[in-house]
């Protein structure tokens, strides 16, 4: 059986493009948008590693749960929508206090997602399918915008996390190292954003693994109390 | 049904013809209440009302403003429209309605609206339009249930010229129906009701509660964001897909028996802490399910929360990943939450659902999960399903049916077919089976005509005033035959060129296809779902006290 070795959390407002950035990732793929129902669980092998991703719903009615999916990540992707200013705050307002429950190293990466839908735009799409970026944000749904968030804007709230968490700027990632701009629909950054980030929890998994040779914390392993006498046999 | 809506109702312009005196679904016998109904609902005492009950929102745009951030986003875009439609008249008085939503003609057009929203007058979800260019409409709904409250008395429903208005409180939640389909004032209640457990099943009623004593009118919308295209799916289904609602009933995937059996077994085997339910299900038909006593013991699951159940995990949400969200049943406890997994298994369309009371339980449910298609994998079930898939016509693969064609009866275009002579032991899992809908049932027009005309022979044979046994329709297109005996309830559509002699050699012919086939269509003989409650008392203070989140 594949246990799963470090938890990796998806957060962010409804319709920022949590969904698709995962399946982008996963199945190269931009299918139509469904709204998330609670948390969906995924699991990717990196290396010699199970890393399992939650991909959260950002509806409010499941917020309840979001304590829960982060117990324990060694990473929390906050998303927001580059041209939605309002889902950066949101991230700030809602979901950072939900990371309380999360791994005490936990790494914080801040992604804008949706820049095809903005002016700048993408400069290209990394590894995205034929058509150009332009011609995508062309299309008739979406005309450009311009971009309402500026990945300063990002870097800042990545600092304001570190102070919030009372962390130590020189013991974590740089801003600019975990604020990416991404496209699900292109492609864009996608590949990059993931994969960075499994980079750098492969060690804190190994961190993790030792110190769970001493303490046991992790929820993966959790055995329920016996409930009944009956068991599996029935 | 509760008595005392009969006097007051007829209150505003005296409109009030109600359910029970007229026959449901007979157009013709709404001739008296026809006329004084809309013009009065339009002028006179609406304006009244109006403006008596207060905090009324007249003006769409303040209330959008006031709320939080999430709603502030979409009233951005939905500000243009909401501010044409302030001059909106009564268009749910339907024929006589002038203007004023902006896609004015589609809108009006459709042939049934639902609407939900709170006690203040605060829209939460319509069927069609958006909501925030009917809250001038939602005011005026408001305004009449108010009017009739006020009066100490509760409206029921408002029958005018070809439209039935069929009002449901629930709590602080009003669900309002306005309808022009041949669907009873009953009919249309049932649907109020199973869209009100939708949003129980969401939310909660507790928390409903809790949120609208402490704030009025808050916006529910922001806590829905999301769930609509679930209460869309259902109501379409009503009209695409009839039966489940109409006939309180499952539908289960045709299956031979041993191999379902077989299923149950596995997933009375596989268990994990704090299981309740495990279903098995494909396209939203019922598999298997079964029930763990130790954890739900003297409650018994009720079919329309397991209809719920199976309608939700059909969400496409659910087709990607596994998922562990809450759930409320309303039905067996309408103020706390399940924790359900659902996963479609390796490669086929079927979905396991495991429903527990522990919130962070998921691991172990994904553990039984792995159980439970390792021992599919072991029985050969893909193979299995993979048969059914073929023993339909065509239509999609995620809904295994099949063709009328198999009950080799010419002249049976459809039926509906709700076994009640079912062993009394298994009772609480009513079931009906019905084929795909085929040619000539294709286009969305055709399907509708024909749930009209089921929901018609229904209201008919279940009306309270005169109930019908057997019934012979010759309609336009097709002839029906509706009948109930104490062994089952049927509906069939034939062609229309059949005879009376003709109908009654199809019906034979199908019922003694049933019969012979009824192993595989039906669950005779379900897997613990049915066995008799634990005796165990100590089991009991587990039942209904899952908090809610």
């Amino acid at each position: 059986m594949r246990k799963p070795d470090g938890k990796i959390v998806l957060l962010g407002d409804m319709n920022v493009g949590k969904t698709s950035l995962l399946q982008r990732y996963m199945e190269r793929r931009f299918p139509d948008t469904v709204s998330t129902v609670g948390g969906a669980f995924y699991l990717k092998q990196w290396r010699s590693y199970n890393i399992s991703i939650w991909d959260t719903a950002g509806r409010e009615q499941f917020h309840g749960l979001g304590s829960m999916y982060c117990r324990g990540a060694v990473a929390v992707i906050l998303t927001y929508d580059v041209s939605h200013p309002q889902s950066l705050a949101e991230l700030e307002d809602r979901f950072l206090g939900l990371t309380d429950t999360a791994s005490k190293d936990c790494l914080f990466a801040i992604v804008g997602n949706k820049v095809d839908l903005t002016e700048e735009g993408a400069p290209e799409g990394r590894e995205g399918e034929g058509c150009s970026p332009r011609q995508a944000g062309g299309g008739p749904t979406s005309p450009r915008v311009p971009k309402q968030v500026r990945l300063e804007d990002a870097m800042a709230f990545y600092k304001k996390i570190l102070k919030y968490k009372t962390l130590d700027e020189k013991n974590v990632p740089a801003a600019e190292q975990m604020c990416f701009e991404t496209s699900a629909k292109t492609g864009h950054n996608v590949d990059l954003l993931f994969e960075t980030l499994f980079d750098m929890v492969v060690p804190m998994i190994l961190r993790q693994r030792a110190e769970e040779l001493s303490q046991t914390v992790d929820i993966t392993s959790y055995k329920p109390p016996k409930r009944t006498r009956s068991g599996c046999c029935a | 049904m509760e008595a005392g809506g009969d006097t007051a109702a007829p209150a505003p312009g005296g409109a009030g013809g109600l359910e029970d005196t007229r026959f449901p679904g007979e157009e013709t016998d709404d001739s008296e209440g026809v006329h004084a109904g809309p013009p009065h609902l339009g002028d006179g005492d609406l304006e009244e009302t109006g403006s008596k009950a207060k905090d009324q929102p007249h003006s769409p745009s303040p209330l959008l403003h006031s709320e939080g951030p999430s709603s502030t986003r979409t009233c951005q875009l939905w500000d243009s429209a909401a501010s044409e439609s302030s001059p909106m008249g009564s268009p749910e008085s339907g024929s006589g309605g002038q203007g004023g939503d902006p896609n004015d003609e589609d809108w009006r057009s459709q042939r049934k609206h639902v609407f939900v929203l709170s006690e203040a007058g605060k829209p939460i979800y319509s069927r069609y339009g958006s909501v925030e260019a009917l809250s001038a409409t939602m005011g005026v709904m408001t305004a009449l249930v108010s009017f009739v409250q006020s009066a100490g008395d509760a409206i029921r429903a408002i029958y005018a010229e070809d439209h039935k208005l069929v009002f449901l409180q629930q709590g602080p939640l009003l669900l309002v129906a306005v309808s022009r389909t041949t669907q009873s004032a009953a009919q249309l209640r049932g649907e109020l009701l199973a869209v009100h457990a939708q949003i129980v099943s969401t939310l909660t009623r507790a928390s409903v509660a809790r949120i609208f004593a402490h704030k009025q009118n808050y916006d529910l919308r922001r806590l829905l964001a999301g769930s609509e295209r679930t209460l869309d799916r259902l109501l379409d289904s009503v009209e695409q897909d009839p039966g489940a609602l109409l006939l309180g009933a499952v539908r289960c995937v045709p299956l031979a028996r041993p191999t379902r059996d077989a299923l149950g077994a596995l997933l009375r085997r596989c268990t994990a802490p704090g299981l309740a339910l495990s279903v098995l299900a494909v396209g939203g038909r019922l598999v298997t399910a079964a029930q763990e006593r130790n954890v739900l013991a003297e409650c018994r699951l009720d079919p329309a929360d397991l209809q719920l159940l199976l309608d939700w995990v059909g969400a496409p949400a659910f087709a990607a990943g596994e998922a562990w969200a809450p759930v409320c049943l309303p039905r067996f406890n309408p103020d706390g939450f399940f924790y359900a997994y659902v996963a479609r298994l390796d490669a086929m369309p079927v979905c396991l659902l495991l429903l527990g009371t522990q919130r962070e339980a998921f691991h172990a449910m994904a553990a039984c999960r792995r159980l439970v298609e390792d021992g599919m994998r072991a029985l050969g079930a893909m193979r299995a399903f993979g048969e059914t898939a073929s023993f339909s016509n065509a239509s999609s693969p995620n809904a295994p049916a099949y063709s009328v064609q198999a009950v080799g009866a010419p002249g049976l275009r459809h039926f509906l077919y709700k076994p009640l002579d079912i062993p009394d032991h298994h009772r609480q899992l009513p079931q009906f089976t019905s084929p795909e809908l085929e040619a000539p049932y294709c286009r969305e027009e055709e399907r509708q005509r024909l749930s009209d005309l089921y929901h018609r022979l229904h209201a008919r044979l279940h009306s309270t005033s005169r109930p019908l046994r057997l019934i012979y329709h010759v309609a336009e297109k097709e002839t029906l035959l509706a009948w109930v005996t104490s062994k089952f309830e049927l509906y069939t559509c034939l062609s229309p060129l059949v005879t009376k002699a003709g109908a009654i050699l199809v019906v034979t012919k199908l019922l003694r296809w049933v019969r012979k086939e009824e192993d595989r269509l039906f669950i005779r003989y379900p897997p613990k779902y049915s066995t008799p409650p634990a005796t165990s008392m100590d089991q009991a203070p587990h039942n209904g006290l899952f908090p809610g989140l």
